[in-house]
């Protein structure tokens, strides 16, 4: 079988691309921000709130890591409506994203919280400070720094996971891609070229988080 | 110069092997069919009539049924690689399917990379929405979110229609864009005629109703170019199954619809 490649047709569209993987970049950042601020609110629910309230915050993050992302979206943007709530589908691929990212998140930090020495926090205690103060003060910066490489991976598995958003009409680079080579029937040519947005973005990405890393924990270390 | 002498085998050798790799890829496909007994067929199952998935979780559908009949006539066993409608032609110019019968309309763009038999369906393109949604024509889309599936003919066709400030939403495959219209996510959505009876039918509550026609196409069975053999063979069976009624018994059993006159291609 003999194939002709055309990479000129995907030069001719590499605008939308871009917007594309831009509009990925985007969504996965804005999914990264709140999904880590769920993540810093659950781990502290679960270790330190009333009994109920852990044991939901338990519940969602089990029902988040044991559901496709993709299940999660369809519920989030086909069948909410039918509870009179009525998302873009920009704003379901956030919320989907950002609550995904929150479940796996919260495992990390806890496992990253229960290895703080206890020493650490009785000091705490012993200094009369209250919970919300020994978490915040003592626990969640040393936690953050023992995990953020599984934190940076798991970002980086957001944004490649963000693809899957396309399922539900949310702009970015792989819907982009799949109208562009349904229109063009180049399908060889624009998925080979995603995957190369998708590879230097997510090195991007790492590099970025790399260099927060050094700038936050290394460099300022007190702790 | 015995290294030299090596790098010229290894590279004569390559050189052989991908000539007559090559070659060795295109026997015909009718021949190769033939000998292995086996016709790999794309199948769409999200699409109804055309095809779906039956109660015993197998496909069946109009094309599905076409496909299968082709399979007997020819005395092989048929394999279906099911599909969504973005995957039909890279599945078949990709070579892990012989031949596409998935309801594929004739669009001088597609026919630019497939080979097209000839055509033995037909269907329409209509806009549907809710009763309570007012849209009598093209220019009736404007200020509205438009449900597509990529892909096919209506999104060949309907953007091209439709007012600038009409919104084309654009999902990967029918069951989505159906959802869409359910839920309230789009306004209305373009389907075929029978996938919007269908969709109509099952969900009363909704009051569906098809606003305005787009488009009518010819659908025919797909090939990969080059495949000489094998689109003559289809071209005839089509032609004469088409003669003695069974394509159109299938036809019509599955869309309840009389199957228009046929042109030849």
């Amino acid at each position: 079988m003999r194939y002709v490649f055309q990479f000129g047709v995907v030069a001719d569209h590499w605008p939308a691309l871009v917007a594309g993987a831009l509009a990925t970049l985007r969504l996965s950042l804005l999914a990264m921000a709140f999904g880590l601020a769920i993540a810093i609110l659950c781990a502290f629910l679960r270790r330190g709130a009333p009994r109920p309230i852990a044991l939901a915050v338990a519940t969602y993050v089990e029902i988040i890591r044991n559901t496709p992302l993709l299940v999660q979206l369809f519920i989030i943007y086909f069948s909410l409506p039918g509870l009179g709530i009525r998302l873009e589908a920009e704003e379901a691929a956030v919320l989907g994203l950002s609550l995904n990212l929150g479940g796996y998140a919260t495992e990390i930090l806890r496992a990253g919280l229960d290895a703080i020495p206890k020493g650490q926090i009785e000091a705490g205690r012993a200094l009369g400070l209250t919970r919300l103060q020994i978490f915040r003060l003592i626990m969640l910066f040393p936690a953050l720094r023992i995990v953020y490489p599984a934190l940076a991976s798991q970002f980086v598995i957001l944004l490649l996971g963000s693809s899957i958003v396309s399922a539900i009409s949310a702009p970015e680079l792989t819907g982009v891609t799949n109208t562009l080579q349904s229109t063009t029937f180049r399908a060889f040519e624009f998925y080979f070229v995603a995957t190369g947005l998708y590879l230097l973005m997510a090195i991007a990405v790492r590099l970025a988080l790399d260099g927060i890393q050094w700038l936050v924990f290394v460099r300022g270390r007190a702790w | 110069m015995r290294r030299w002498f090596q790098a010229l085998a290894i590279g004569v050798g390559l050189a052989t092997a991908f000539a007559s790799g090559a070659n060795a890829q295109n026997p015909s496909s009718l021949d190769r069919i033939l000998k292995e007994k086996k016709l790999r067929v794309t199948a769409e199952v999200t699409a109804p009539p055309f095809g779906m998935i039956d109660a015993k979780g197998q496909p069946d559908g109009s094309e599905v049924a076409t496909a299968r009949q082709l399979a007997k006539d020819l005395g092989v066993d048929v394999d279906f690689i099911q599909v969504t409608g973005p995957q039909r032609i890279p599945t078949l110019l990709s070579g892990r399917a012989d031949i596409a019968i998935s309801s594929l309309s004739m669009t001088i763009d597609r026919a630019k990379v497939v080979m097209f038999a000839s055509p033995h369906g037909a269907l329409s393109i209509v806009i549907a929405a809710p009763a309570s949604v007012d849209i009598k024509d093209a220019k009736g889309m404007s200020g509205k979110r438009i449900g597509i599936t990529r892909a096919t003919l209506e999104e060949a066709t309907v953007p091209k229609i439709a007012p600038p400030d009409a919104r084309i939403v654009l999902f990967d495959d029918i069951a989505a864009t159906i959802q869409a219209l359910l839920s309230g996510q789009v306004d209305a959505a373009g389907f075929s005629a029978f996938t919007s009876k269908s969709v109509a039918d099952r969900n009363p509550d909704k009051k569906l109703e098809d606003k305005f026609t787009v488009t009518t196409a010819y659908y025919a069975a797909a090939l990969r170019p080059g495949d000489h053999d094998l689109l003559h063979f289809v071209n005839t069976w089509v032609a004469l199954r088409t003669r003695d009624g069974t394509l159109g018994q299938i036809y019509e059993k599955y869309t309840g619809v009389k199957l228009v006159p046929l042109p030849p291609l």
